[in-house]
């Protein structure tokens, strides 16, 4: 992501439990938010592996795992570290004004 | 007892792919994405066809032309020919059927031999409104004809295609999915296959965003002959989708499935899905389906699923196939060894891959827009 990215407000921080996800719509890129340890992350909502919304997923220890089939994410790099996904899932840059949680919209 | 009643082979197919289908899109739940028959289609990229998109008409036009002795006509519901070799088997295909405005029927009379292939152009203006159709092809007793669906354009279009081969008739249909980038088309396409009657049905898919064909077939009785090809182009970020059935539901029927395909790009995603259905009073059936794939770079996906369910064992053949690799690098080998190219021996392997498809497409400019189409495939990639 470059530094002049614009920032688009996708959800409230109290939203997102903790740990927890949520789906949200980057001007529409399917994003899921996920909050681990009081932190937040944007990552691509599908799993690389198949068509599966990660907001349905589990989170822990900066992972979020993929309910059908067990693939896990690292939230902080997108990089897959447990199969069967092998492809990285895209991250987006965060970032917290207040209450809001705002997100690096890809360049359109 | 009954736990050996239970062990006893009854007359109907076991898998509930199969299942007796229905008109009424409310008898198809809206579909997950977790279902057997949706687990690869990236519902996401439909635009809603598959749950509650309005179908619009007037949004993809329909042009035939035919030989003088072919008739087309434009009807409605309530016309007996429609729906008589289809019964919409998803959620998609039954809103399709509930949702045309206009069927076109293209009626081959029987013993008449087509001089020249009837062509349906089916040309969509944009993505922005989902439309539907219905298209019906008749072809009389001992009859002959060769028909091309040429579909083009911007669409988010879902149809039904019925194909009636009368007794001892033959048609052969080929199946061109030529859409712009943006497009997302549905489309089933089902046949019944008279006594003695030949049938080959070729699928063409290269362009279009989302492409989701599945032909079909069943036979109307015995000494039926069914041959459906394909070939497919995926680039990054398509998702080209076969699923094809064969529904062996009389003896002495014969049936060959080939479908061969590239994909090249991030994102490239084929599926093909290969049923074949061998039903208990389908004796003497011979049926094979191979699906080949060729992956040209990484990052591209290819999911390749022939099943089979055989309810007699008097057949004469039920085999099937699926590879998916790269190109060998011994023939590329075989070629530089003899001074071409590493470009130039890639295309004559490709060439050679799809050259036995595009060989048995039986208009010859058609074969030869297929095969351009192809090398212009290669070109983006080795560019």
């Amino acid at each position: 992501m470059s530094g002049t990215a614009e920032f688009v407000r996708v959800c409230a921080v109290n939203e997102v439990p903790d740990p927890g996800t949520l789906a949200v719509d980057l001007n529409g890129t399917p994003v899921v938010i996920v909050k681990s340890d009081g932190e937040i992350f944007a990552l691509d909502e599908f799993c690389t592996h198949e068509e599966v919304s990660l907001a349905d997923g589990e989170v822990y220890d900066h992972t979020v795992e993929c309910w059908l089939h067990g693939s896990c994410f690292d939230v902080r790099s997108g990089k897959p570290t447990g199969p069967p996904a092998s492809k990285p899932l895209a991250t987006y840059q965060v970032r917290i004004e207040g209450d809001d949680v705002l997100v690096a919209a890809p360049a359109s | 007892m009954s736990s050996l009643s239970g062990a006893v082979e009854t007359a109907g197919p076991i898998s509930r792919l199969h299942g007796s289908g229905s008109f009424d899109p409310a008898d198809f739940a809206v579909p997950g994405g977790r279902e057997e028959e949706w687990r690869f289609t990236p519902l996401r990229r439909l635009r809603n066809l598959h749950s509650d998109a309005p179908l619009e008409a007037g949004k993809v036009g329909v042009e035939v032309s035919a030989d003088s002795d072919i008739t087309v006509v434009r009807s409605q519901h309530g016309d007996a020919r429609i729906g008589t070799a289809l019964v919409p088997s998803d959620r998609v295909s039954a809103r399709a059927f509930a949702g045309f405005s206009e069927a076109t029927i293209v009626t081959v009379p029987p013993g008449v031999v087509a001089s020249r292939p009837t062509v349906v152009n089916v040309v969509g203006e944009s993505v922005e409104h989902a439309a539907a159709g219905h298209t019906v092809v008749e072809v009389g007793a001992n009859a002959s004809a060769v028909v091309v669906l040429a579909y083009s354009g911007s669409a988010t279009y879902a149809d039904n295609v019925e194909f009636v081969v009368g007794e001892g008739a033959s048609l052969s249909v080929v199946s061109l999915q030529d859409w712009a980038d943006d497009s997302v088309h549905l489309s089933h396409q089902a046949a019944l296959v008279g006594k003695d009657a030949t049938f080959a049905h070729t699928a063409v898919s290269l362009g279009g965003s989302v492409v989701r064909v599945a032909p079909s077939v069943r036979y109307g009785g015995p000494g039926g002959n069914a041959e459906l090809r394909g070939l497919y182009f995926a680039d990054a970020g398509q998702h080209l989708e076969h699923r094809l059935l064969v529904d062996h539901n009389e003896a002495n029927c014969r049936s060959r499935v080939t479908y061969k395909g590239a994909l090249q790009g991030d994102g490239a995603h084929a599926v093909w899905i290969g049923d074949v259905l061998i039903r208990a009073a389908a004796v003497g059936t011979d049926s094979y389906e191979a699906n080949r794939n060729l992956v040209l770079t990484d990052g591209t996906r290819v999911d390749s699923v022939p099943n089979l369910e055989i309810l007699t064992g008097e057949v004469v053949r039920a085999g099937h196939a699926s590879t998916s690799g790269r190109l060998e690098d011994e023939h590329l080998f075989y070629l530089m060894a003899r001074g071409i190219g590493l470009a130039e021996a890639r295309r004559l392997v490709i060439r050679g891959f799809f050259g036995e498809l595009i060989g048995q497409i039986e208009v010859p400019d058609l074969a030869d827009r297929v095969m351009t189409a192809i090398e212009a495939e290669l070109e983006k990639g080795l560019s």
